[in-house]
């Protein structure tokens, strides 16, 4: 663990890489099937943040803007275009929710969004999203704590097979999955709220874009409360597992700061053993985690002579960070897009809240860069290894099925690290002299 | 606040067709049933591609968080192209609250000292205008300090559409740019692009044939622009405007207080820009240069034939359904027209008046104009027997379902199609898809759904 370096004072953001707080909420609403997020604010917003999600991910991505004007945005309180949104809405498709958020216009006018919506006749999920505050990961956050808050049912029986997985935003489709397939492995029937696994996994549908296919149901959420485990991944996500323990107080709650790497994985192989009273793993398991461990001696070499800069939200940074450390690698600088209590743990000689010119200003410090597409830029300017994780990233195919999580993600990651930093030396002995 | 009355003015553009036919505004979007960007966006596209300008974006971070290093416009700028740089605010409660005006004068110092940009434009955004910073008064402390243009643009999201946005940055630079200084020289065949974004290094297409023509071009906004240039914009002897219509107000205005005469044109395929260069021949009144420029387009047209020869062969007899809006659904098919491709319909649900009737004249009366593209197109491929389907990705599983080709023309674009060159890469890209069994493969039966 290193040394935080609060921001020396910086007016702005130059090459910023943090995302804002609808964002996360839009994401979050597209993994619950049939559910139209619709983004309460001017249309730039929304018009930017589909543009965004459907490049990353390349699908389709359904989402619906209120359309504030210059007109409605002085004179009224946002009951009109809320109202008018979710008429529009409705009259050509019949969501089976609609995922109400706002951005910082409406909140900069006082808006009561809850009043409205509670006025509205149809199943309506509201949550305050300003864009001045938080980012990417709260904004995610706050919307699977209003799903829960607004939608579970409560309940007072458990049923012991039934687990809750609540991942943070940075887990791509297929880490959700291959969670729920580990655990799913020890005889658990697993519900992930949000599901990206099942709604922007790269699957060929008919209706495209007229709303999310695939996500877990509302019906499924209403009837979360009588699981016996709820699992939360990522401390952005500690608050939720809380929030639903709520609804039955029978209910056990397990957290991870992150599921990267050896110790991780086991932790959470120890936990479904202690509550199973199974002897052992799934075959799969067992092997996957001998494979792990291969790759990392396999990836030592080349990690253990090699520098790192991440830059990501900060659940994902200690999860990454962890990873490399493992093997051996070690991550000179993290660069978070915001404070986070997450960054006391992180493994990293120093981690900074900041933007990509703090990155490129300390690019004497690092050989490989962890992060997203915007780090290209970097890492072709001064010829550094580069592997790219986060949103966004325009530039490669296959986002939706980058695995870096437990025992199987682990392996292939490292591996990716390991032959990244072998690239960026050789790349550094054909251009020594910059 | 923003400055309403002339907001007011430029939506009610006398040259602009929904004027004529009475329609709503262009930018009334209907809430829940909108697709499009704001404003913002609009006058961030119009002014972003000066590489030489720091572009300042004064708000929250989903502003500029997701729309920066987004566009591919290509610059000859020998130094740091400040257009693949994002800046911003990133207000927070605090600046929302008590104002962030001094957060903006400390990032302008703070830009000027790391950068030394040639200038900066500072856009408001929804929430910044709303709470009243006053970006002008900032600006014109900072342009006093620092000895170079920073100008403020009003274009915050809420006010309407891209288009209209598009028309506040050309506001933008017409008052506080052009006409602040006078160029080293001038000639009797001095033009400004307007514009013209250079995605994709689309102008350089054309731009060597100009200058072969002894046509310079004095300034552009913006593709390949420099600050220095736009100001002096107001020495040219022509507007040239390339598919933009939301930028005709201000050559208007130029013409006006210039006495500018402005043409508008699109290099889009080959009969595009011949036109193109006719025209702009033609408006600078020059008999030898119209004589030139006609030897020049013979010249790039048999050229262009040669090297589409092998393609023509092969698209002969293919037929396509265009779905796309604006100016695209004519451009492009006359463009598919160039390549010997027949275009069955095209898409108008989007497009202005002017484009629909453009839309028809290209097409021909027995070319369909599809109003509700999503429901027809499919139709139209059964009947038509269509060999491929050029749209956005939404329309791929159509396309996939009829088992012909698709083209997905929404997609930020990566490749340049502009010019007669440019009509080499449309051609190569139409005939790898059409060949490609991508589209017939995908959807194999699975042995367990048989
Ligand atoms: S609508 Fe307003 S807040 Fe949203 S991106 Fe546009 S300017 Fe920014």
């Amino acid at each position: 663990m290193g040394e935080i370096a609060r921001k020396k004072y910086k007016p702005l953001q130059v090459n910023p890489f943090k995302l804002s707080q609808p964002m996360g909420a839009t994401l979050a609403f597209l993994g619950v099937d049939r559910c139209m997020p619709l983004m309460h604010g001017g249309q730039g917003c929304t018009s930017f943040t589909k543009v965004f999600f459907t490049r990353h991910f390349c699908e389709p991505i359904a989402i619906q803007t209120s359309a504030v004007t210059d007109a409605i945005a002085v004179l009224d309180g946002g009951d009109y275009s809320i109202v008018e949104s979710v008429k529009n809405i409705t009259k050509k498709i019949s969501p089976s929710l609609i995922g109400l958020h706002t951005t910082g216009m409406p909140e900069t006018k006082g808006d009561d969004v809850c009043g409205v919506a509670a006025k509205i006749d149809f199943p309506l999920v509201t949550v305050n999203t300003p864009d001045y505050e938080g980012g990417l990961e709260s904004g995610w956050a706050l919307t699977c704590k209003a799903l829960i808050e607004q939608l579970v049912n409560p309940a007072q029986e458990t049923d012991d097979n039934k687990l809750v997985l609540l991942p943070h935003v940075s887990l791509q489709p297929i880490e959700v999955e291959k969670i729920k397939e580990f655990i799913e492995g020890f005889g658990f029937n697993v519900w992930a709220l949000p599901d990206l696994s099942r709604s922007l996994d790269g699957h060929l549908g008919e209706k495209q874009a007229a709303l999310s296919s695939g996500g877990i149901s509302v019906e499924e959420i209403r009837a979360l409360s009588d699981a016996g485990l709820v699992i939360s991944v990522g401390d952005s996500m500690q608050t939720c597992g809380n929030v639903l323990r709520k609804k039955n107080p029978e209910m056990r709650h397990h957290h991870f700061s992150h599921l990267h790497g050896l110790e991780a994985a086991d932790s959470l192989a120890e936990l479904l053993l202690a509550e199973t009273g199974f002897s052992g793993p799934p075959i799969p398991v067992a092997r996957w985690r001998q494979r792990l461990q291969d790759a990392m001696l396999d990836s030592h070499f080349s990690l253990g002579q090699s520098r790192f800069l991440v830059a990501a939200e900060p659940d994902q940074i200690a999860g990454i960070c962890q990873s490399l450390y493992d093997a051996g690698g070690r991550v000179t600088l993290a660069i978070s897009t915001v404070d986070s209590p997450q960054l006391k743990k992180i493994k990293a000689e120093k981690i900074l809240v900041g933007d990509l010119e703090d990155a490129e200003q300390q690019v004497e410090d690092y050989d490989v860069i962890v992060g997203n597409f915007h780090c290209e830029a970097i890492a072709h300017r001064h010829h550094k290894g580069l592997v790219l994780r986060g949103f966004p990233n325009w530039e490669q195919v296959g986002n939706p099925l980058k695995n870096d999580i437990l025992y199987e993600g682990g392996a292939y990651f490292l591996f990716e690290c390991a032959n990244a930093a072998t690239a960026a030396r050789d790349e550094g002995r054909r251009h020594p002299e910059e | 606040m923003v400055n309403k009355p002339k907001i007011k003015e430029l939506l009610d553009e006398s040259s602009c067709t929904h004027n004529q036919s009475r329609k709503v505004a262009c930018n009334a979007p209907t809430p829940g049933a909108t697709t499009g960007g704001c404003a913002f966006e609009g006058a961030q596209i119009s002014l972003f591609p000066y590489a030489d300008a720091a572009h300042l974006v004064h708000g929250p971070m989903t502003c500029l968080g997701s729309s920066w290093e987004t566009r591919a416009t290509g610059t000859s700028y020998p130094r740091r192209d400040l257009t693949q740089m994002g800046f911003t605010t990133d207000i927070n409660i605090n600046d929302v609250v008590f104002s962030g005006e001094e957060k903006v004068a400390a990032s302008i110092d703070y830009i000027m000292e790391h950068y030394k940009p040639e200038a900066i434009f500072v856009y408001a955004t929804c929430v910044t205008a709303m709470i009243g910073d006053d970006i002008d008064l900032i600006c014109k402390q900072a342009a006093e300090k620092h000895k170079v243009p920073m100008v403020p643009v009003h274009a915050p999201g809420f006010v309407g559409s891209k288009n209209l946005g598009s028309r506040l940055g050309g506001e933008a630079a017409l008052s506080h740019l052009i006409g602040t200084r006078e160029p080293e020289e001038t000639t009797p065949f001095d033009i400004n692009l307007i514009g013209e974004y250079n995605v994709t290094g689309d102008m350089w297409q054309y731009s060597p044939l100009l200058e072969e023509l002894g046509i310079r071009i004095l300034s552009t906004l913006s593709g390949d622009g420099r600050i220095a240039q736009i100001c002096t914009a107001h020495r040219a002897k022509l507007n040239v405007i390339v598919c933009a219509k939301s930028l005709v107000s201000l050559t208007r205005k130029m013409e006006e207080r210039y006495g500018i005469p402005s043409i508008s044109l699109s290099f889009y395929g080959r009969r595009d820009t011949s036109d193109g260069l006719r025209a702009i021949a033609k408006a600078l009144g020059n008999d030898d240069l119209i004589a030139k420029t006609e030897q020049l387009i013979a010249r790039e047209e048999a050229a262009i034939a040669v090297k589409l020869k092998p393609y023509q062969a092969f698209f002969q007899g293919k037929k396509a359904v265009l779905n796309t809006g604006g100016n695209k659904t004519w451009s492009i098919a006359s463009a598919l027209q160039d390549l010997g491709i027949e275009v069955v319909a095209t898409a108008v649900k989007k497009a202005t008046e002017d484009d629909r009737a453009k839309a028809r004249q290209t097409l021909g009366e027995k070319g369909v104009l599809m109003m509700n593209p999503g429901v027809e197109q499919a139709k139209i491929i059964d009947e038509t027997g269509a060999d491929l389907l050029l749209a956005g990705g939404r329309s791929l599983y159509t396309a996939i379902k009829k088992g012909i080709a698709f083209a997905d023309v929404n997609q930020e674009k990566k490749k340049c199609y502009g010019g007669y060159e440019g009509l080499l890469n449309l051609a190569e890209d139409l005939k790898n898809a059409l060949q490609n069994p991508v589209f017939k493969n995908v959807l194999r039966r699975a042995p367990w759904e048989k």
